[in-house]
């Protein structure tokens, strides 16, 4: 697994040192509040009302046990004994004190974690593919190039400042588990007729109340020259992007404002005269380093004659959560943390010491996060995926919902948040209530629910095949439906159905919607595919008819 | 943003005061003003690329940073130091002490603190990394990882 060298360490404990005298001139009142919440803010550190929320990144992902470990150490020593993964890769502590902040970073620093950019107007966190490296097909594992643009865009000099935040996702799979084209900036792995390597650019995507699928502005940037083609997107944004409107800050409105040709042919311009710079070619050798850093720590297995258990609840949840790997003899496992009812991605310190300890039994200690807030072990023994289920059983992480409709994505909703218009928790409760049949759900398959509580759109739920999106009316919460939303083999933003719908009758229409797709599907068709065929109308129909 | 009164004169490298007239003037009358040995304030709002084609004529620009969260002087910065390798003094003015690191790497060549940031340890905030990831318009003494 990949590690920093002594040197980026050094510079982690540099920033750490860098941030202390900041909040220090901040609490003796040398350091104003709008400074300090700028600089807090690019150091992941949020004020909420009775405590401090700090974000720590999860590069690409990927965590080793000991790294998760040390999150299960902050979690008793700074918060309440819990942590939640985000659905961008990172790890978020709720109840953190402020003259704490620094001791925390330092006590990450020893495994290479950190909070730099993980909020604020820069670049964010890079995310990838949970799944980099491990599945058959791929164009090429994305994650040397998350790490060397991650590097690139660490404290960078003159992007450090920029309009609003900047969400960067790179894919270099087939499908795309990243969701790129709802990224401010994504980057697809590509080769030419050549078969040489580069990226497609995709730039201006976003959700939230002006839904975008991000335009591509080129189809082909070879990959020596991705570092010079972003910091052009980057100039014509940090130029041009509107500082004037707080609701306008993203990219998304630049390019929309620009239109997207327009804004391609500005970033065109500016990259034809760097696009040469030796000093931005991307440093082939340390990609090269990189590659080898990154490699698979196993080797195919023979596991002829090997026959897995027949149990019905291990059948159940094999099904859904159990996937094919490129290596021979290995398999790629997804665990859920969340209990019905409760706020997906929490995980209590407990949970990050079990899911360590079952890392280093059986997936050479390595642990993946997904942007579904699930957590995937990437190399587990197909010959020891049942006592692994067994493991799970035992703590109580295998529910067999996982991978069904009743794993449902929410945001924390009403009930904790400020912002929300609604509830959204209680909201997938009693979806998961009346869909309590496990022959009905495996039957149903697939199929994404994904709730948020305001137009923020902290749950996705654009891109989920039901979207429900909370909102008020006199006083009354209410639902927006959206339909068929997806990113994995083409990304689209989902069709609204119609008028909102009450709370009482939310739950009907997620039912009746559910039942016109089974209605109308054939065998296997997925619930987006049945929508493009069928069209809107048996939807609306059922639901308002 | 932090209250403050524009310099109406600088110090060039050559220590000669500068005059400084602002984007607006300049570019109101470009031929005149460049013979007159003048320097210019930017706003971070100001279209620099106006005046590429003018830069040997400036005597000194100076960068406006008051605004903490408005990036745009550092693309300034980076454009006159790096692209257009103009050759006098770009500061940085009204400049907050967190941002220094930026401001240098970016490409100016002095600066002008507010004067709310007396007396503080510029060292700390100027110079505090021992390394950087990214080629920049300045990366004098830190060691490259990229």
């Amino acid at each position: 697994m990949y590690k920093y060298s002594e040197k980026d360490t050094q510079f982690l404990v540099e920033r750490v040192d860098q941030f202390e005298k900041q909040l220090n001139r901040h609490l003796s009142g040398e350091l104003d509040e709008d400074k300090f919440r700028s600089l807090r803010l690019r150091n992941g550190l949020y004020m909420e009302l009775h405590a401090h929320m700090l974000r720590i990144a999860i590069p690409y992902g990927i965590l080793s046990s000991k790294q998760l470990r040390a999150l299960a150490d902050v979690a008793d020593k700074y918060d309440r004994g819990f942590g939640h993964f985000t659905t961008r890769q990172n790890i978020q502590f709720n109840w953190i004190q402020l003259p704490e902040i620094a001791n925390l970073l330092r006590d990450l620093t020893d495994v290479g974690l950190h909070a730099i950019q993980t909020s604020g107007k820069a670049t964010r966190n890079i995310t990838a593919d949970p799944l980099s490296g491990l599945t058959e097909g791929e164009i090429e594992d994305a994650r040397p190039y998350c790490e060397l643009i991650r590097r690139w865009f660490n404290l960078h000099p003159e992007f450090s400042w920029l309009p609003g935040k900047f969400k960067i996702a790179i894919n270099g799979a087939k499908l795309d588990e990243t969701a790129l084209r709802i990224h401010d900036l994504g980057l697809r792995l590509v080769r030419d007729n050549k078969g040489e390597l580069g990226f497609s650019v995709y730039v201006g995507g976003g959700l939230g109340a002006a839904a975008m699928v991000g335009p591509e502005t080129a189809s082909f940037v070879p990959v020596e020259d991705i570092l010079s083609y972003l910091e052009s997107a980057m100039r014509i944004y940090n130029l041009k992007g509107r500082r004037d409107h707080q609701k306008r800050l993203r990219i998304k409105f630049l390019v929309r404002e620009l239109g997207a040709t327009e804004f391609s042919r500005l970033v065109d311009e500016d990259w034809q005269q760097t696009k040469d710079d030796p000093e931005l070619k991307l440093n082939l050798k340390e990609l090269q380093s990189l590659k080898e850093n990154f490699a698979l720590p196993v080797s195919p297995i023979d596991l002829k004659g090997f026959k897995d258990q027949v149990d019905f609840n291990y059948s159940i949840w094999k099904k859904n959560n159990v996937r094919s790997h490129k290596v021979s003899g290995y398999s790629i496992v997804n665990i859920s943390l969340t209990k019905l009812g409760a706020a997906p991605g929490d995980a209590t310190s407990e949970q990050m010491r079990i899911l360590a300890k079952l890392a280093d039994q059986y997936s050479s200690s390595e642990i993946r996060t997904t942007k579904r807030q699930t957590i995937v072990f990437p190399f587990v023994r197909r010959d020891q995926v049942f006592d692994l289920w067994k493991s799970l059983e035992k703590y109580d992480l295998a529910s067999p919902h996982q991978g069904t409709l009743a794993q449902i994505v929410a945001c924390p909703g009403r009930d904790y948040c400020d912002l929300a218009k609604a509830v959204s928790i209680p909201i997938a409760t009693r979806v998961q209530e009346r869909f309590n049949d496990m022959n009905k759900l495996l039957d149903i398959g697939d199929l994404n629910i994904n709730i948020s509580g305001c137009e923020n759109s902290c749950a996705h739920h654009h891109i989920a095949d039901i979207g429900l999106l909370g909102m008020q009316k006199n006083g009354e919460e209410y639902y927006q439906i959206t339909l068929a939303g997806e990113t994995l083999h083409e990304t689209n933003i989902g069709k609204k159905l119609g008028p909102s719908v009450s709370s009482e009758t939310i739950v009907d229409a997620v039912e009746n919607i559910v039942n016109v797709f089974i209605e109308h599907r054939n065998s296997e068709e997925k619930f987006t595919d049945v929508f493009k065929r069928v069209g809107i109308e048996p939807f609306k129909e059922k639901v308002y008819g | 943003m932090d209250k403050t009164q524009n310099p109406t004169s600088l110090i060039n490298r050559d220590y000669e005061s500068i005059s400084l007239v602002s984007f607006d003037e300049w570019i109101e009358d470009p031929e005149k003003h460049s013979k007159l040995g003048l320097g210019i304030i930017i706003d971070p709002a100001d279209d620099i690329y106006l005046i590429k084609d003018q830069l040997e004529f400036i005597e000194l620009i100076a960068l406006d940073f008051n605004n903490f969260d408005d990036g745009r002087g550092y693309t300034q910065a980076y454009l006159l130091s790096k692209r257009w390798n103009y050759a006098g003094e770009i500061v940085g003015i009204n400049a907050h002490l967190d941002q220094l690191q930026f401001m240098i790497r970016s490409g100016i060549t002095s600066y002008q603190l507010l004067e709310s940031y007396k007396g503080s340890n510029e060292e700390d905030y100027s110079n505090g990394f021992s390394l950087c990831y990214q080629a920049a318009a300045n990366n004098h003494g830190l060691n490259l990882q990229y």
